[in-house]
C-alpha cells in the first residue's frame, strides 16, 4: 500500500515537472487544449460578510451613534449585505446638487486633454522663442568679434607707438639741450622749456616753407602737362 | 503512455529500505545553522565583554553619531543643494524585471493567456504598491530582457526602451497608462473597494508634466496615436535588430489587442457602475446627467 502510495506521488512530480520544463514552449497548446497546469493557485481570502445576521443600525433610535446614520456608512452596509440591508441602490450615486459640484470642481482641476495639450505646445513654443533669441543674439555677437579684436589690437599697438615715439622725442629733446647748455637740464626748469618752444618755432618754419614748395610744386606739375599735351 | 522503467530508480529504493526518520536521524546541513555569540561568558567572552578598555566606548557614553570631537562634521560642513528637494513629492514606481515576470509567468503565478494588469500582478504577489507612499505604480526594467520569452499583453506605468523590445520580439504588446492614486487604491485592492458600496470612479488624466510621456509612441502610451505606435513598432524592431511578429496573424490576437479605455479602471466595469459581491450582481444608474457625467 505504501508503495503503490508512494508511486502515485512520484508519478505525479513526474507529470508536474514534465509541465513546468515544457510550459514555456507549449502556452499556445495549453490555452488551445484549455488545461493549464498551475504550480500556485490564487485562493482569495474569504470575504467573512456576516451575510445571515446582518446588523442594520436603527436609523430612528437615539441609541445608534451618529457615524452609523450617515450616507457613507449606508453605502458600506450596501456594499457588504447588498440588497439585505434595505438601503435604495439609487442612494449610492451622487446627488443631482452633489454632481453639479463636483463636474465643476473636474473642470477647475482637471482639465480636458485638448487644452493641456494646447497648454505644453504654447509653453515649448515660448521656451524654444527664448532660446533660438538668445542663440541669435550670440551668433550676432560672435560675428562682431573679429572686427572687435582687431580694433582692440589696433588700439594697443598705436598707443605703444606713441608712447614709444613720446618717449623718443623726450630723449632728443634732452639731447639737445645737453649740447645747448653743456649739462644735463632739468626738463621742468624754464630753462629748458624756453628751449622747446625756440625748437617748435623752428620747425613749424621748416613745416610752412615745405608747405609753400609742395603747393609750387603742384601748380607748376598742372601747368606743364596741359602744356605737353596741347 | 508506458515507463521504460521504474519512476524514481535509486531514490525508491533507498526511501523503502532506509529506517523511518526520528529526531535522531536528523541533522542540519553543515554550516546551516551557526552558535551565537554569548557576551559575559567565559575566558574569551567575559572580562571586558567586547567593549574595549575605559573610556566612552566602554562605559557607553559615546557621542552622537557624526560627531567628530567638535570640528565641524562632514554632514554639516558641506553646503546644501536641492538635490533633494521636494523628494517626498516626487512620483515614484515599483521596479519590476522581465526576469521576475519570466518567474512568475514560469510558476504560472500570472496567466499569460489573459491581459496582465497591475492588479493580476498584486494577486500573484509579483510587486507590492503602496499609493500612499507616491507610488504611482509599476515601472518595467530591464533585467532579464536577455532570456524572456513570453507572449503577453501586459499593462504597466512605465516602460524603459529596452524592456518594449523584449516583448514585442516575443510577438507581446505592452502599454503604459496612468492612473491617479483614488485609481490606483481601487486597482491594487478591488474586493475592498466593492464592499465600499461606491460607484466606480473614472480615471483621471495624467497632468500636464506626464502628458508628454503618456502621449508619445516611443513610450507606447495609451494616449497616443496607434498608427505611429504601429510604426514606433517597426522602427524598434529595425533599432534592435529582430523581426517584428506579425500579432494580427496570431490565435490570441483578441486577447493581445484588448485595451482598456481611457477612462475604464476594470477590464469589463465601466465607471458608474456598482458591483455588489454578496449578490454578485452589478447596478447600473439610468439617469441620464449621471450617466452623461460617467461616460464623459
Amino acid at each position: 500500500m505504501a508503495a503503490s502510495m508512494l508511486c502515485k506521488r512520484t508519478a505525479m512530480l513526474c507529470r508536474t515537472l514534465k509541465g513546468l520544463s515544457c510550459s514555456k514552449t507549449v502556452l499556445s497548446a495549453n490555452s488551445q487544449s484549455g488545461f493549464l497546469l498551475q504550480a500556485a493557485s490564487y485562493n482569495p481570502r474569504p470575504l467573512k460578510l456576516n451575510l445571515h445576521e446582518p446588523y442594520v443600525p436603527d436609523k430612528d433610535s437615539e441609541k445608534t451613534p451618529e457615524w452609523q446614520k450617515t450616507a457613507k456608512y449606508d453605502r458600506k452596509l450596501f456594499g457588504r449585505y447588498g440588497s439585505a440591508s434595505g438601503i435604495d441602490p439609487a442612494s449610492l450615486w451622487p446627488s443631482h446638487e452633489q454632481l453639479d459640484k463636483i463636474i465643476a470642481e473636474e473642470r477647475e482641476w482637471h482639465p480636458p486633454l485638448e487644452v493641456m495639450l494646447k497648454n505644453i505646445e504654447a509653453r515649448e513654443k515660448q521656451e524654444t522663442e527664448k532660446r533660438l533669441a538668445k542663440e541669435r543674439l550670440l551668433a550676432a555677437n560672435m560675428a562682431k568679434m573679429p572686427k572687435m579684436v582687431a580694433d582692440w589690437r589696433k588700439e594697443k599697438r598705436e598707443t605703444k607707438q606713441k608712447l614709444k615715439e613720446e618717449k623718443a622725442r623726450r630723449a632728443k629733446l634732452l639731447a639737445e639741450a645737453r649740447e645747448r647748455f653743456g649739462y644735463a637740464v632739468d626738463p621742468r626748469s624754464p630753462k629748458f622749456l624756453e628751449m622747446v618752444a625756440e625748437i617748435e618755432k623752428e620747425e613749424k618754419k621748416k613745416k610752412k616753407l615745405m608747405k609753400r614748395r609742395l603747393k609750387e610744386e603742384q601748380v607748376v606739375a598742372p601747368v606743364t602737362p596741359p602744356a605737353a599735351s596741347s | 503512455m508506458s515507463f521504460p522503467k521504474k519512476p524514481g530508480g535509486k531514490a525508491l529504493d533507498v526511501l523503502q529500505n532506509l529506517p523511518r526518520i526520528t529526531l535522531a536521524n536528523l541533522r542540519p546541513e553543515p554550516g546551516a545553522r551557526k552558535t551565537e555569540k554569548r557576551r559575559g561568558r567565559g575566558q574569551h567572552g567575559g572580562n571586558r565583554s567586547g567593549r574595549g578598555h575605559k573610556g566612552e566606548r566602554q562605559r557607553g557614553n559615546r557621542p552622537r553619531l557624526g560627531f567628530e570631537g567638535g570640528q565641524t562634521p562632514f554632514y554639516l560642513s558641506i553646503p546644501k543643494y536641492g538635490y533633494n528637494e521636494g523628494h517626498s513629492r516626487r512620483p515614484q514606481y515599483q521596479p519590476l524585471s522581465l526576469k521576475r515576470l519570466q518567474y512568475l509567468i514560469d510558476l504560472g503565478r500570472v496567466d499569460p493567456t489573459q491581459p496582465i494588469d497591475l492588479t493580476q500582478l498584486v494577486n500573484a504577489r509579483g510587486v507590492t504598491i503602496q499609493p500612499l507612499k507616491r507610488d504611482y505604480g509599476v515601472q518595467l526594467v530591464d533585467e532579464g530582457a536577455d532570456i524572456f520569452a513570453a507572449k503577453i499583453n501586459i499593462e504597466v506605468q512605465r516602460a524603459s526602451e529596452g524592456v518594449v523590445a523584449a516583448i514585442e520580439r516575443n510577438g507581446g504588446v505592452i502599454t503604459t497608462g496612468f492612473y491617479d492614486p483614488i485609481s490606483l487604491g481601487i486597482l491594487i485592492k478591488p474586493v475592498p473597494f466593492f464592499l465600499r458600496g461606491q460607484p466606480i470612479p473614472k480615471r483621471m488624466l495624467p497632468g500636464e508634466d506626464m502628458v508628454p510621456y503618456y502621449t508619445d509612441a516611443e513610450n507606447r502610451g495609451y494616449l497616443a496615436d496607434p498608427e505611429k505606435i504601429q510604426q514606433a513598432r517597426l522602427a524598434l524592431a529595425k533599432k534592435y535588430g529582430y523581426i517584428l511578429p506579425d500579432i494580427s496573424k496570431d490565435e490570441l490576437y483578441h486577447m493581445l489587442s484588448m485595451r482598456k479605455d481611457v477612462r475604464q479602471i476594470f477590464f469589463g466595469l465601466a465607471p458608474g457602475w456598482v458591483v455588489s459581491m454578496p449578490e454578485k450582481k452589478i447596478l447600473k444608474t439610468t439617469d441620464e446627467k449621471l450617466l452623461k457625467y460617467y461616460s464623459s
